[in-house]
């Protein structure tokens, strides 16, 4: 049993505090004159029992973001947290088991091994530490997804929407601290999307679990608690309680080669301006 | 087209290398033991063309035998004068010459070479023709001088002054070295003793009238044949063999040939081998590049690319890799030639490589080989390639070919597997060696390519009892490994193919090596009552005095000699059997155990009579009693009447068709030059074997060519000629090995490209480092493993049935190898191991977000 599964028990006692933040997060590629900034100097707090979108146009820096906090991408500056511990600076053996014991992930596609069956793919992060599933928790989270009539089946033979469910109960099976979920939503018919998207809510309402998405569709943002806006590696703004059309709204200031906003941000976050330097991100 | 297919090709390179080293492999195996066995013939055919003289006489041999019996055949030394008188004659000489001697310095250490060339002795005469020269002291003059050749001299540290003793048939007696003879052509390894002329025939045959065979020198204007004929008419062909030179050239390289043939063979074994597995390395190789391309070629379908061009784009390159292998085997070749000449020369034989000989069929075969096998191997791919529908360029299959169905394999596999079987079935019944023989070649090869063909069908099951324990030892980590040895069962039943071909020659030679050995050591525990055994250690002939000096030794009871003879019987059936029978004397019951069917060892071993074997009497019409003619090499013929008939289950072995034997009074009588094979001997009453021994072993130290041997050191000696066979099995087995790794490699480096994805996704979610690298590991032990099981399961089924084989030939005992089983086993893991070393440090240093966004 994983330390962060008994801190983080499902329900909203949990709610409050920040699950994961990062200060100064700066991320370049390249070195020199042809450096590339992918993020500028971020600072972000994610906050704990929360759903948090991230949004931005392509090449805004949002899923570098996404994976400085994860621990996936080494930063060239600044510091991030997970919890109390701070994983700028851990070495590539401490990631990976952070990682594996207090983090769970859901990728656009490819999200699962094809050669194992739904429910091996589920418990695997837990196998591979070699650590007994809480089997309690288990079906809870089965039977949230309706995954129990598919437990048996192999990926391939699992629809779309199936497999996204399944690797959603995988990211929870562990009860991380943060789910990273990046575009989940992407390969999905807007159906199948949609109850993703609802399970995502689910885990955070009726679980407790704390979830970062970061996308680029409006509707899929409008789930969200709080959507952060990127664009040219920061974060030039944010919306608690976002609808589609607002995200839409304020989406369309990126657009038409608009790097600047155009109203300041609502509550007190600087809103920076954005640098002229591209991105070669995504 | 041509330029996507350079592109290709050489997009590719990395992974065709391994596929080309297998082509370099079996080219150079190839080339090398052609331009080994060319230069060796080149050097010889040169030096017996130069050293002959125009026409020789020698003595006529009706036939030969396997088994020496020690003896020099000779004519009469007169004849040189004989000839002399012929036109045309400018000289003739009268040669004596032999090789059935031992010569030993003064600290009883034998002189001749160690590689089994021969030791020669023969007389000092000088001809422009004589490949050696005097280069210090002077010509040998009386029975006590002697000159030995430099090479000799300098390896065994003999030098003028020293004293030899050279045992020869006739009786051993000492020179003093006086002087030494230099070779001005190739040494053929051989150790050469010079004697004079005068003294050498009585010396070396016994009688100063002898010779060995006439040299004759021709008269200018005279040509060899023209001299040939005149000589034959004058003396008649019916006592003597006429040769020119060039026919003494060709019948000395034959001789040498069989010892240069069985070098050659070896090489082609290896070439055969390497050929073998490479052709599934090749296959393999391009079946998953086409797999790994089957978008870009339905794209390029697409494009309007009709199938033809898919092919034979895919044949370029197989064509185009067969080039460069070929190549690069060519000049390995070259280098592996020169290797074994150099080998050669530390073994005696001086052979220049600067002479190295490569004849215009050593490139042809080279690229005919190269080229051949990429192409076969290449064909099937490109078939297959050529079949990928336009559509593949659109669709998302993760990789053709995993999902087609395994039947058409299934019913092929099937039918070939039961033709195989039956033939192996076939095999066991048969009565007759050559029949039996002949269903084990072809039951062989039809259940190897029905394996080969079942393979991938193999591969679930057999992979699910192998990996079974993986998931509980492993966890997931085991599961995945498991999971993914299974997901492609044609890529894994071909890559584990390249290993059990392998494995499957081992486990056959192996089992049949231990029934051998087994065999015989039963055998000899059944016949042989004898305390001790005096025998060479190559088993050849060694001086009479021997036993005389065995017989004297204090403690020694009985003396039992064993003397081998050529002989040509007819039996009644007409037929005339060309066998080698022995002489032995009359108390053989005391020191063996013979088991007679009819009559005693005293009716066999009695005058005018011999026994025979009761399977080959009875299949040729003889029976007790009956007269056999009976022919002996120089001519001699006489009447023996049957006396016994044995009951021996070896009787037939070497060379020794028939079993005949006799008492050693008929040896003495029709082989008086013969010498004895081996002293059977037991100890006097009053002394133990083991205070015989030591007594024994100093009689012999002056002759240390021969050896005491008890019982168990016989079996020793017997174990260790069958041990040379096995080592060279085993030689066979790295090479497989060697090749089979590549494959593996190549097979687990390609899966690790395939699954970037899948690896960054278990990196991403808590895979470390370390537990992917052990999980590629699993995965390539358990292909290599698979490929041990079946090869070694195929090649205990050949090994019963060449057991069965044996069984006929007398050999009745099966023995299964255990050690060497579980030892090929647990090395065909760390094959694994080995192969999956590269490969899984590839994938765990896969940065995990660019292997996430790996397309």
């Amino acid at each position: 049993m994983s330390t962060s599964a008994v801190e983080h028990a499902p329900g909203h006692a949990q709610a409050g505090g920040t699950a994961a933040r990062a200060r100064a997060l700066t991320k370049a590629y390249g070195s020199g004159e042809t450096a590339v900034l992918a993020l500028d100097s971020v600072d972000v707090d994610i906050a704990r029992g929360r759903f948090t979108a991230v949004m931005g146009p392509s090449g805004s820096g949002k899923s570098t973001l996404m994976h400085c906090l994860a621990g996936l991408d080494t930063v060239s500056a600044g510091q991030v947290w997970l919890g109390d511990t701070e994983i700028t600076g851990l070495k590539e053996r401490e990631l990976t088991r952070l990682r594996r014991d207090r983090i769970g992930f859901m990728f656009q596609s490819f999200n699962l091994i094809p050669t194992l069956n739904a429910v091996e793919n589920i418990t695997l992060p837990m196998d591979i530490a070699g650590q007994k599933p809480d089997q309690k928790w288990l079906d809870q989270v089965i039977d949230t997804l309706g995954l129990r009539d598919r437990l048996k089946h192999r990926p391939a033979q699992l629809s779309g929407g199936q497999q996204q469910r399944v690797a959603c109960a995988r990211a929870l099976a562990s009860r991380p601290e943060l789910i990273f979920a990046d575009e989940p939503t992407g390969n999905l018919d807007s159906r199948a999307g949609l109850e993703v998207l609802g399970f995502l809510r689910e885990a955070v309402d009726d679980l407790g679990q704390t979830v970062v998405m970061v996308t680029h569709d409006p509707g899929a943002a409008a789930h969200s608690d709080l959507v952060l806006f990127l664009a040219d590696g920061r974060i030039v703004d944010e919306m608690p309680e976002p609808t589609a059309e607002a995200v839409l709204e304020r989406m369309r200031l990126f657009s038409g080669g608009q790097s600047q906003p155009q109203t300041p941000a609502p509550d007190g976050t600087p809103v920076t301006e954005a640098t002229d330097e591209p991105t070669d991100e995504d | 087209m041509l330029k996507a297919t350079l592109r290709s090709f050489l997009a590719h390179k990395g992974r065709l290398l391994l596929s080309a080293l297998a082509i370099v492999l079996s080219v150079a195996f190839v080339a090398g033991s052609l331009i080994f066995s060319d230069t060796v013939s080149r050097t010889f055919d040169r030096l017996f063309a130069s050293t002959s003289a125009d026409v020789t006489v020698g003595p006529r041999e009706d036939f030969t035998s396997q088994v020496p019996s020690g003896e020099a055949l000779t004519v009469p030394a007169s004849l040189a004068q004989e000839v002399a008188g012929v036109d045309g004659v400018e000289e003739a000489h009268a040669d004596a010459s032999v090789q059935n001697i031992t010569v030993v310095d003064d600290r009883n250490e034998s002189v001749s070479p160690t590689s089994g060339a021969p030791t020669i002795a023969t007389d000092w005469y000088l001809t422009d023709r004589s490949p050696v020269e005097l280069t210090s002291g002077h010509a040998p003059e009386g029975d006590g001088e002697a000159l030995l050749d430099a090479d000799t001299a300098d390896s065994k540290d003999v030098g003028i002054g020293d004293t030899l003793t050279v045992q020869a048939q006739p009786g051993s007696f000492e020179v003093k070295i006086v002087g030494i003879a230099t070779f001005t052509t190739t040494n053929p390894g051989a150790a050469l003793v010079f004697l004079d002329p005068k003294t050498a025939p009585t010396m070396l045959l016994g009688a100063p009238d002898r010779a060995t065979s006439i040299s004759v020198t021709a008269a200018s204007g005279v040509t060899d044949e023209q001299l040939k004929a005149r000589i034959a008419s004058r003396i008649g062909t019916t006592d003597y063999e006429l040769e020119t030179a060039a026919e003494q050239a060709e019948s000395a390289a034959e001789q040498l040939g069989g010892f240069l043939d069985v070098i050659k063979y070896v090489m082609l074994g290896f070439a055969g081998i390497a050929v073998l597995v490479g052709v599934f390395l090749i296959v393999n190789t391009f079946s998953m590049l086409i797999a790994q391309r089957t978008r870009e070629l339905g794209l390029l379908r697409a494009l309007g690319a009709d199938r033809r061009q898919v092919r034979r784009s895919v044949l370029t390159e197989a064509v185009l890799l067969g080039l460069v292998g070929s190549t690069l085997g060519l000049a390995v070749g070259i280098g592996l030639a020169a290797g074994l000449i150099r080998l050669m020369s530390a073994f005696g034989m001086n052979l220049k490589s600067a002479d190295m000989v490569v004849s215009w069929p050593t490139p042809v075969s080279a690229y005919a080989v190269g080229l051949g096998v990429t192409f076969v191997a290449a064909y099937l791919p490109a078939r297959r390639a050529a079949s990928v529908s336009p559509m593949a360029a659109l669709s998302d299959a993760e990789i053709a070919g995993v999902g087609r169905p395994l039947r058409v394999r299934a019913v092929v596999g099937t039918i070939v597997g039961a033709l195989g079987v039956a033939a192996l079935a076939g095999c066991v019944t048969a009565t007759e060696t050559s029949t039996s023989a002949s269903l084990l070649g072809l039951g062989v090869v039809l259940t190897l390519v029905a394996t080969v063909i079942a393979g991938p069908l193999l591969v679930r099951p057999v992979i699910r009892v192998l990996g079974g324990a993986f998931p509980a030892i492993y966890g997931p980590v085991g599961l995945l490994s498991q999971r993914n040895a299974l997901r492609n069962p044609r890529r894994t039943g071909a890559t584990a193919a390249a290993l059990m071909v392998g494995l499957a020659l081992v486990g056959g030679m192996s089992v049949a090596s231990a029934s051998m050995t087994a065999s015989f050591d039963q055998q000899i525990d059944k016949t042989l009552g004898a305390d001790f055994v005096v025998q060479n250690d190559s088993f050849l002939p060694f001086p009479l005095e021997v036993a005389e000096k065995v017989r004297a030794t204090d403690g020694v009871g009985l003396v039992v000699r064993q003397r081998f003879v050529p002989v040509a019987v007819r039996t009644p059936d007409g037929k005339r059997l060309q066998t080698t029978a022995a002489g032995y004397d009359p108390r053989l019951d005391d020191v063996a155990k013979v088991a007679y069917e009819q009559g005693d060892t005293a009716a066999a071993l009695a005058d005018g009579h011999l026994a025979m074997s009761a399977d080959y009497a009875e299949d040729h019409g003889v029976r007790v009693g009956t007269v056999l003619p009976v022919e002996f090499p120089d001519g001699e013929r006489t009447e023996l009447t049957v006396g016994a008939l044995t009951d021996q289950e070896n009787a037939e072995g070497f060379g020794t068709q028939g079993g005949i034997y006799f008492g050693i009074a008929v040896a003495e009588k029709y082989v008086p030059g013969g010498q004895d094979s081996a002293l059977y001997i037991n100890a006097a009453d009053g002394t133990s074997a083991d205070r015989l021994r030591p007594a024994l072993e100093r009689t012999l130290e002056p002759y240390p060519q021969v050896k005491v041997r008890d019982q168990a050191d016989y079996k020793e000696l017997i174990r260790n000629q069958i041990a040379v066979l096995l080592y060279l099995v085993y030689a066979l087995l790295g090479l497989a090995i060697v090749i089979a790794v590549l494959g593996v490699v190549n097979t687990l480096a390609l899966s690790v490209v395939e699954r970037t994805r899948e690896i960054g996704l278990l990196r991403a979610i808590g895979l470390s480092r370390r537990q992917l690298r052990r999980m590629i590991r699993l995965e390539s032990v358990v292909i290599a493993v698979f490929g041990a099981v079946l090869g070694l399961g195929l090649g205990l089924v050949w090994g019963v049935c060449i057991q069965r084989v044996l069984a006929l030939q007398g050999m009745e005992v099966l023995a299964i190898p255990l050690n060497t089983i579980v030892a090929v086993v647990v090395g065909s893991a760390f094959v694994g191991i080995a192969a999956a070393l590269l490969p899984a440090l590839r994938a765990s240093r896969m940065n995990v977000l660019a292997a996430i966004s790996h397309e």
